[in-house]
């Protein structure tokens, strides 16, 4: 391994732990993609049903986790009923750690005011079956209780009970919430992503076949700037900064060297 | 967490994070376990929350619908039998073909027809002007089976422009999403585990 | 015959799940939910078989002590672990399934993939060179979201969160929507010939 990759590597950590440890504390603007979201949750009703679906791998939690953490307290806090499950199966414990968690913090009972379904492999037919009948696909929730029996698993039928569909993805699954809920059940689909997927469903977006989009650990403190309740996401942008900084000063400097090299290069050339 | 339960997870994330000095036996162990631990995972969850209440339940109560999906499901499991592993294609070809059937509908509405409308009903505005060429340009770079040159190679090469900003502001998102990684990971190390970080 | 009987099965499923969406009779829609039920418990046997897939190409590394059999123990051992757990513990809250998932196997992951944090840095002074006009665009777009994303460059500049949402919401979207037109058409292309039975690779490349 080249010494200069090894001294980059150092950098980056350097950078990085300084930022945390010292937070300069740049000020954060709230966009105007995640106070759509935060306005959207905000005007559902108090008895009304949003299905957060956890479609993400375990290794994006540290990105999607805030984010996750910022919208369940919003719905707890506005007294909305949530309908947790998962189409990725690392999503399936993490989602239900994270609403367990939450949901014990606001003091929410598990059953009446929030439930896990569990995880479904076949994305395609598990959305679609779920815009037919939600018993159907799921007959039991994550902890074994029949959905028939729970006070509000027994209220949602379909998407027709379902006021919201959250997708937490760090991949394409809220394509596929687009295409089969929201294209054929009118459902309205909001997206909570991993940075790195914003650009992908911008168009989507634009075209309001997504509802909403707050993405990555920026869109985490947003979210948390809005229910004045600074978390994880508000913690990290001093080394986001830091970070993003380092990159375009090493992208420029790589630029130069190579320029001054290919200079000094074509200079020996012309000499010869 | 008590220190024992940090202490774990920070020798596990110092171990992985010592593969940036090179590979090594450390980084190696707990990228094994991992693997591992992920399998058994996966194993669990599938077993106990998809087969057994939608398929096994089901067939103990007697119900004979049940029965059609456990036996495609073991046809599936026959291709771990070498001799019989071509009769899980059949179960294959269901999921393939009804997922190329449902595939049909949903992607001509949603991917193709609703974006060619929002691409032509934002014409309202010069950024709508813009991504109107910049869609048209786009998909003449894609079309291969004509030559790229003229008016058709200019309109191809302004699309390859239109890509490299897309390019671009796709690597600048990656940054962003490792970076949160990063930051997550020593959050933990330095505030969790070591407590050096103020709150 | 096996083969001739999957494309027959792959057909009509096929035919079927794209008509139903036009036809609103009770029977198609009964057959409908049948079919989508079906290719879900299908797909989980296909991940128990995928992962015994997995065991049993370590066990055979183990078995025949090839080079770094240890570590294809150490994969067992994880793979025994949470199955364990999972099947003698249960996997709710405060249950050891969920407390090894929390702190093992997920800090392990987001760790894994918090390591190309480190590699991007490296790649983007060794490899990002502005070569050429489009290489220029590129490297400079990059550069222009990557400040205009977070609040250092809000503070900097506050023409460069705008000039990144432009970026974004413009050309970036222009971009992306003709990449997914084309996959689409693409994916309703290759769904067609699945149908018709002359897209065969499910079959094992025949």
């Amino acid at each position: 391994m080249g010494t200069s990759r090894r001294w980059i590597f150092a950098v980056v950590g350097v950078v990085a732990v300084a930022a945390m440890i010292f937070r300069p504390g740049f000020p954060l603007s709230v966009s105007q993609e995640t106070r759509h979201v935060f306005d959207l949750i905000d005007s559902l009703d108090s008895n009304s049903v949003v299905m957060i679906s956890f479609d993400h791998e375990a290794s994006s939690l540290p990105e999607v986790g805030p984010l996750g953490t910022a919208i369940v307290d919003h719905c707890f806090r506005k007294g909305i009923r949530i309908v947790g499950l998962a189409l990725f199966s690392e999503g399936t414990a993490a989602g239900y750690e994270l609403i367990n968690r939450r949901a014990s913090a606001a003091g929410k009972t598990y059953g009446t005011e929030w439930i896990y379904l569990g995880f479904r492999p076949q994305y395609t037919s598990a959305i679609l079956g779920m815009g037919e009948d939600l018993g159907e696909v799921f007959s039991r929730d994550y902890e074994g209780h029949s959905l028939a029996e729970s006070p509000l698993g027994s209220r949602i039928h379909n998407y027709r009970d379902i006021a919201l569909v959250i997708s937490v993805a760090d991949g394409s699954m809220p394509t596929y919430w687009v295409e089969y809920a929201q294209a054929r059940y009118n459902v309205k689909i909001a997206a909570a992503l991993t940075a790195v997927m914003v650009t992908s469903y911008i168009p989507y977006l634009e075209s309001h076949q997504l509802t909403g989009i707050v993405a990555g650990l920026r869109g985490a403190a947003e979210y948390e700037q809005l229910l004045s309740a600074p978390g994880a996401g508000s913690r990290g942008m001093d080394a986001q900064s830091a970070i993003h900084a380092l990159i375009a000063v090493l992208i420029v400097a790589g630029n130069i060297q190579a320029w001054r090299k290919r200079r000094s290069q074509t200079g020996r050339g012309t000499n010869q | 967490m008590n220190l024992l339960e940090t202490t774990t997870t920070a020798l596990l994330t110092l171990a992985i994070y010592s593969f940036l000095a090179g590979d090594n036996p450390f980084y190696k162990f707990a990228e094994h376990l991992l693997v591992g631990l992920t399998i058994g995972y996966t194993l669990v969850i599938t077993l106990k929350s998809v087969i057994w209440p939608q398929a096994i339940i089901p067939m103990g109560r007697g119900e004979m619908p049940g029965l059609v999906p456990l036996i495609l499901g073991c046809l599936i499991l026959l291709r771990l039998v070498p001799r019989w592993a071509g009769w899980s294609r059949i179960s294959l070809a269901l999921v393939v073909g009804g997922g190329a059937g449902v595939a049909i509908p949903a992607m001509l509405k949603a991917r193709v027809l609703d974006q060619m409308a929002a691409t032509a009903n934002g014409v309202t505005s010069w950024a709508g002007w813009i991504i109107l060429i910049g869609v048209l340009a786009t998909l003449t770079y894609f079309v291969f089976t004509r030559a790229h040159r003229g008016a058709w190679g200019t309109s191809a090469r302004i699309g390859r422009y239109f890509m490299m900003v897309f390019f671009g502001a796709t690597f600048a998102y990656t940054v962003m999403s490792r970076v949160a990684l990063l930051i997550g990971r020593l959050e933990f190390l330095m505030g969790d585990w070591l407590g050096i970080l103020r709150s | 015959m096996r083969d001739r009987l999957a494309i027959i099965t792959a057909t009509l499923a096929g035919a079927f799940m794209a008509l139903q969406y036009f036809i609103t009779l009770p029977i198609a829609n009964s057959a409908y939910r049948a079919i989508l039920s079906w290719m879900q418990i299908i797909a989980a046997f296909a991940i128990v078989v995928g992962v015994f897939g997995v065991i049993r190409l370590h066990l055979e590394r183990i078995g025949r002590k090839r080079a770094g059999w240890l570590y294809s123990v150490t994969l067992l051992a994880g793979v025994l672990v949470m199955t364990i757990l999972g099947f003698a513990g249960g996997i709710d809250r405060g249950t050891s399934f969920q407390w090894v998932f929390d702190h093992w196997q997920a800090p392990m992951q987001s760790t894994v993939f918090s390591l190309l944090a480190f590699y991007i840095a490296s790649a983007a002074y060794r490899g990002f060179r502005a070569r050429s006009g489009e290489s220029a665009i590129l490297v400079m777009a990059a550069i222009i979201v990557m400040l205009g994303r977070v609040p250092l460059g809000e503070w900097l500049s506050p023409i460069l969160p705008n000039v990144s949402d432009w970026i974004l919401n413009v050309p970036a979207l222009a971009a992306k929507r003709a990449i997914l037109i084309g996959i689409g058409l693409g994916m309703v292309a290759t769904s067609l010939k699945v149908i018709a039975g002359l897209e065969r690779t499910y079959l094992g490349g025949r």
